[in-house]
């Protein structure tokens, strides 16, 4: 039976974390050398605790299935890095910032991990400028600041419109350092496939090298997951199509839990998609929404120029809904109200899916100058896109999946409900609650990666009773064999329809019952067209060549094979979950004038799933108490 | 302990020796093109200019063997340089366009190796005299070795004329990239400056091949005569 | 629209590539170059044959997958972006288009498109980062750096580390590449301490990949995704002799692990 203690230090709040780290037990250099830690993934997270690992003294294999751990997808965040340093004397804190990443997340996250990421982000900038991150700075020669997604305080620091990059550059070299001292060895173009369990404990993976299709037995004393989110799964998202949940939901499989997987980041403001071929939606800053107008014609199917519809005949509809915060209302209320207006049959472009995003009015104002210095390279990015010329005609935006705040359930120590699997980044559910703040995800990576998971893996590994084990271990034997019989599975069904085709069609479906709002009988349906969907799959999968060799179809194909799988456990959890919360809107829970509406009495807990083979996941409920903030009820009206 | 002469063996550091000894060499083409301009003055001022030098033989030939020095290494190293770098690419593409690698940078080897075998030509031709026997080692009226004399009878047979003027081309190419990238590969770059830099080359080579050229065709042409 | 394209097809590194045309049916306009391919792709499956192999992941230009040499210039025709960020609509209706991978000795051929671009990787591990451990960081405003300074080392931070300096450069060098990174670090006073050992052993271990040496031709910059400036070859040419002068000869001695506890 599966127990979730999440192991919170007790006592106040602002001194959990030290006094966890002062209780943890130590691991003696000497013994350091000799114990083995597997690090999966090589984002902010992974390459970060990969790094810090093996700077501490372990011996690291570090896995990626890019060519490079420079290409992790934490390389194309835009915006910036939250923390709490109060560089610009205007009340910021580390209370400040726990309490608006609490309320950010609507109160479904645990006070205690927020509070720690709020107090060990001020290390992060310090040690990214220790290596020699080009941070934007002021004349004075200072870090500058901007704020950033709707908070009162400037606290995110930013490379340009490439933060992302930089602090995975930087995260990169560390682990470039680690690895020409030999402490960490690289296994690029490498991907794990399962998870070897022996005695009940993480041993090890089974990774497929991808260049020769040899599929091959890692052990070690304790593995890491920092594989990153599952916003693949809808097909068209915001991620880069390597990005997948297939390591995760292995973990899943072999008795991690997978913990609110139906907490699902709509980001706004993506350009729309244009056609059936495309494979990608493509983010366009938030900032865009400090001038742009968001609007749609009054009439459905309303196909006029936009110019020449009158402005008695526009309805500027995040203004009417939210005439307080007005475009700048918080991602999920305005991905909503996009959704809601295109479900209408208001919305314009190919598919009526899309809404304006309308600058006449700044241009009129400000001239055409200020706008092209403020958005320039944006506007350039979206006619390469579109074709279309933004300063003249308005931009058309869709919401797009964009970021996943559930994922496998971890204690305070980072550690699933596996002893020896920790779970690092936005691959666990920890932090975020039901909906992530701008400019936190990079936070919470590398604050797991650097300053957390280093101390708590080490108190693990200190008490752990860890017996030596081999690749002969008839576990891993199993764990090998389930892999080897999967792959040829895959490659001898010899059907006549593409992984692509598969992934579209499953996308399609969550897109649409289990997308920006949910309602009981489309989950239902769901439910019921996902399994048959699964099925057509085995059956009529196409994967040419061979598994000894360079196959990108053939890694393509297993991914699909677990989205298929996973869209049903997304599904269950969001049927589970009878509220509003975040990111997370079931239509039957709105107040009538449609604004979410949360049910603290019932449903303040993690809901985290349990694998059971042949039936349904069952939920355990790890439920939040909150000693220190008062949940409120989120109000943007 | 150190040993400089490694820092100087790598790809980097060969290209800086070569930038080096070629900035050598085109200081020695500037003087030696300012140097033949005399021969617009007449047979006086040139074969003046011919037995001042050669009055100075210690001087003379401490620059000959120091040039003959510098284009050696120079060369070796271009050849040891070319060499890696078709290595280091050994499938060609089947389509392959520039946009901004200019055709005299593109074929640096190439009109590196027309200024080698014309500067072997020139010295077999005008200083040892062995191409055209004829006109070696006469002396004018005031007793001076007559050089002037030499030029011109040679500029009057157009296939010499042809041969230096594909030998100018070959320079003049070769200038043109080389001293902006010795410039470059010596790590000379300056916002204030780099204009200046980038016409370094261009410039030098305009002059010392228009230079070079008024004289062959000046004698070719009968404006100078003997 | 509609295209032709000759395309690379190599089975293994070992094995002999050959030339192999493709058409392109039902492509529109707004399709980007990725998404034509992958339409080819898809045909190629249903029929059971092999797919073309090309790399790609985050589709929007920074992660630095995406490796196509077309119709001769790596990343195609127009500047300043990656492969993925080209649109069809930039080629005329039933172009023909040639699509080749990186060449280079130190990019071996994996499979069609796909190279090994671990030689980068390898060129970073020699230097290319500051040996800071993690913890122990001073404030971050401890020092000051002049804003002109932070632009432009993050120019030259920029690189994504795609390889297309070394796919143009006649001489397959990877000056760019190392001149980004050697820059970036020099600039900034953190990279400062380990300026002279960096240059020393990241410039060692592109001759050791075996990639050209550069003839300042530039046409690195002009296909750089993010035209970054070969003004930085010129400071890490600098750099590289200011290190003859300030500890000229031998390489940086690797660090053995753990010195302390043995």
């Amino acid at each position: 039976m599966m127990k979730l203690d999440p192991k919170i230090p007790p006592g106040p709040l602002e001194t959990k974390w030290d006094r966890r780290r002062f209780s943890e037990k130590l691991v003696s250099p000497t013994n350091k050398r000799r114990i083995t830690v597997i690090v999966v993934g090589t984002g902010l997270a992974g390459a970060s605790a990969a790094s810090t690992l093996g700077q501490l003294g372990y011996q690291v294999e570090c896995f990626c299935f890019q060519d490079s751990p420079r290409r992790a997808h934490s390389i194309a965040a835009q915006g910036g890095i939250n923390a709490a340093k109060n560089y610009q004397d205007d009340g910021d804190s580390v209370g400040r910032l726990f309490y608006d990443t609490i309320k950010g997340g609507d109160f479904r996250s645990r006070e205690a991990n927020v509070y720690r990421l709020a107090q060990v982000s001020t290390q992060i900038i310090d040690q990214c400028v220790a290596l020699g991150i080009p941070f934007a700075r002021e004349y004075g020669g200072q870090l500058a600041n901007r704020s950033f997604g709707g908070v009162q305080v400037s606290r995110t620091f930013y490379c340009r419109g490439q933060t992302g990059q930089q602090l995975l550059l930087g995260a990169y070299s560390a682990l470039c350092w680690q690895i020409e001292r030999g402490q960490v060895t690289m296994r690029p173009r490498t991907e794990m496939l399962d998870l070897v369990m022996i005695d009940g404990l993480a041993r090890g993976i089974v990774a497929r090298d991808l260049v020769t299709g040899r599929v091959s037995i890692h052990t070690a004393h304790a593995v890491v997951l920092a594989t990153g989110g599952y916003s693949n799964v809808y097909y068209l998202s915001t991620n880069a199509s390597g990005s997948n949940v297939t390591a995760t939901y292995r973990a899943w499989k072999q008795g991690a839990a997978f913990a609110n997987p139906c907490f699902t980041q709509i980001h706004p403001t993506a350009i729309p998609p244009g056609d059936a071929h495309q494979a990608k939606l493509t983010l366009m800053s938030e900032s865009l929404r400090n001038d742009g107008r968001l609007w749609v014609p009054t009439m459905p199917a309303d196909h006029r120029c936009p110019g020449d519809i009158p402005a008695g005949e526009r309805d500027y509809f995040l203004e009417r809904r939210y005439p307080r915060f007005g475009n700048l209302a918080p991602r999920d209320l305005a991905s909503r109200a996009v959704k809601a207006v295109c479900d209408e049959g208001r919305g314009v472009g190919p598919g009526g899916q899309g809404v304006y995003l309308d600058f006449a009015d700044v241009i009129g104002q400000q001239g055409l100058d200020v706008v092209r210095e403020r958005y320039g390279n944006l506007f350039d990015m979206y006619q390469r896109i579109t074709g279309e010329d933004a300063y003249h005609a308005p931009m058309r935006i869709y919401p797009a999946p964009h970021y996943t705040m559930g994922g496998l359930w971890v204690d305070y120590n980072l550690m699933s409900t596996i002893p020896g699997l920790f779970v690092i980044g936005e691959a666990n559910f920890a932090d975020h609650g039901a909906n992530r703040l701008g400019a936190s995800s990079l936070m919470q990576g590398l604050a797991d990666g650097y300053f957390i998971l280093p101390y708590t893996i080490g108190h693990y590994l200190a008490t752990a009773k860890l017996t030596p084990v081999g690749e002969d271990h008839q576990e891993s034997r199993a764990a090998l064999q389930r892999v080897t019989s999967r792959v040829s599975r895959l490659l001898n069904a010899k059907g006549c329809r593409t992984a692509a085709s598969f992934h579209r069609e499953v996308g399609q479906l969550l897109w649409n019952h289990c997308g920006m709002s949910r309602n009981q009988e489309g989950l239902k349906s769901a439910l019921t067209s996902i399994p048959a969907l699964r099925e057509e799959f085995w059956r009529d999968i196409m994967v040419p060549g061979s598994g000894e060799a360079f196959n990108q179809e053939l890694e393509y194909a297993g991914r699909v094979a677990d989205y298929l799988e996973f869209a049903e456990l997304l599904c269950h959890d969001a049927l589970h979950r009878e509220e509003s919360c975040g990111a997370h809107f079931r239509e039957e829970y709105q107040t009538d004038d449609g604004e979410p509406q949360r049910d603290d009495s019932r449903f303040a807990h993690v809901a985290a799933w349990e694998y059971r083979e042949g039936t349904s996941p069952v939920l355990h409920k790890e439920s939040l108490a909150f000693e220190f903030v008062q949940p409120t009820t989120r109000s943007y009206q | 302990m150190a040993r400089p002469s490694n820092h100087f063996q790598s790809s980097v550091g060969s290209k800086v020796v070569m930038a080096l000894s070629g900035l050598g060499l085109v200081i020695y083409v500037i003087f030696h093109m300012l140097g033949n301009l005399q021969v617009f003055e007449g047979a006086h001022a040139l074969n003046g200019y011919a037995a001042f030098l050669r009055d100075m033989p210690i001087l003379l030939w401490t620059a000959r063997i120091g040039l003959l020095n510098l284009a050696a290494l120079h060369i070796i190293l271009a050849i040891r340089l070319t060499l890696r770098n078709h290595r280091a690419r050994p499938v060609a593409y089947t389509v392959r366009e520039y946009r901004q690698a200019s055709f005299a940078s593109r074929t640096m080897a190439a009109s590196g190796l027309v200024l080698l075998l014309f500067l072997i030509f020139h010295l077999l031709h005008l200083t040892a005299g062995v191409i055209d026997p004829s006109s070696v080692d006469r002396l004018d009226t005031e007793g001076h070795r007559d050089v002037y004399g030499k030029v011109v009878h040679a500029f009057q047979n157009p296939f010499i004329v042809a041969l230096y003027l594909a030998g100018q081309l070959g320079l003049g190419l070769h200038l043109n990239h080389a001293v902006t990238s010795s410039l470059q590969t010596l790590g000379l770059e300056h916002a204030a400056f780099n204009r200046l830099f980038k016409a370094a080359g261009p410039a030098i080579a305009l002059v010392v091949v228009l230079g070079n050229v008024a004289i062959i065709l000046a004698i070719f042409l009968g404006i100078v005569r003997g | 629209m509609k295209f032709t394209l000759n395309i690379w097809r190599q089975k293994g590194s070992d094995e002999r590539g050959r030339f192999v045309t493709y058409e392109a049916h039902d492509v529109s306009s707004g399709m980007s170059f990725l998404e034509m391919l992958d339409g080819v792709n898809q045909r190629l499956i249903v029929k059971g044959e092999e797919p073309v192999a090309f790399e790609q992941d985050c589709r929007e230009g920074i992660c630095g997958s995406c490796s196509l040499v077309i119709n001769g210039i790596p990343h195609g025709p127009d500047r300043g972006i990656t492969t993925c960020q080209l649109y069809m609509r930039r080629f005329p209706d039933g172009a023909v288009i040639t699509i080749e991978p990186w060449r280079a000795r130190a990019f071996p051929i994996i499979k069609d498109l796909v190279v090994d671009r671990r030689a980068l990787d390898r060129i970073m591990q020699a230097g290319g980062y500051v040996s800071v451990p993690t913890g122990g960081a001073v404030d971050g405003n401890v020092l000051l750096i002049s804003k002109d300074q932070a632009e432009t080392a993050m120019d030259a931070a920029s690189c994504i580390g795609c390889g297309a300096c070394v796919a143009a450069c006649k001489n397959a060098s990877a000056m760019l590449f190392v001149a980004a990174k050697v820059s970036h670090l020099a600039l900034l006073p953190q990279g400062k301490p380990e300026r002279t050992s960096r240059v020393k052993a990241m410039l060692e271990a592109m001759d050791r990949e075996g990639f050209g040496s550069c003839g300042n031709q530039n046409e690195c910059e002009a296909v750089c995704p993010k035209r970054i400036s070969v003004c930085f070859i010129a400071t890490l040419n600098r750099e590289y002799l200011r290190a003859g002068v300030v500890e000229p000869g031998l390489p940086a001695e690797p660090e053995s692990p753990h010195a302390e506890s043995v």
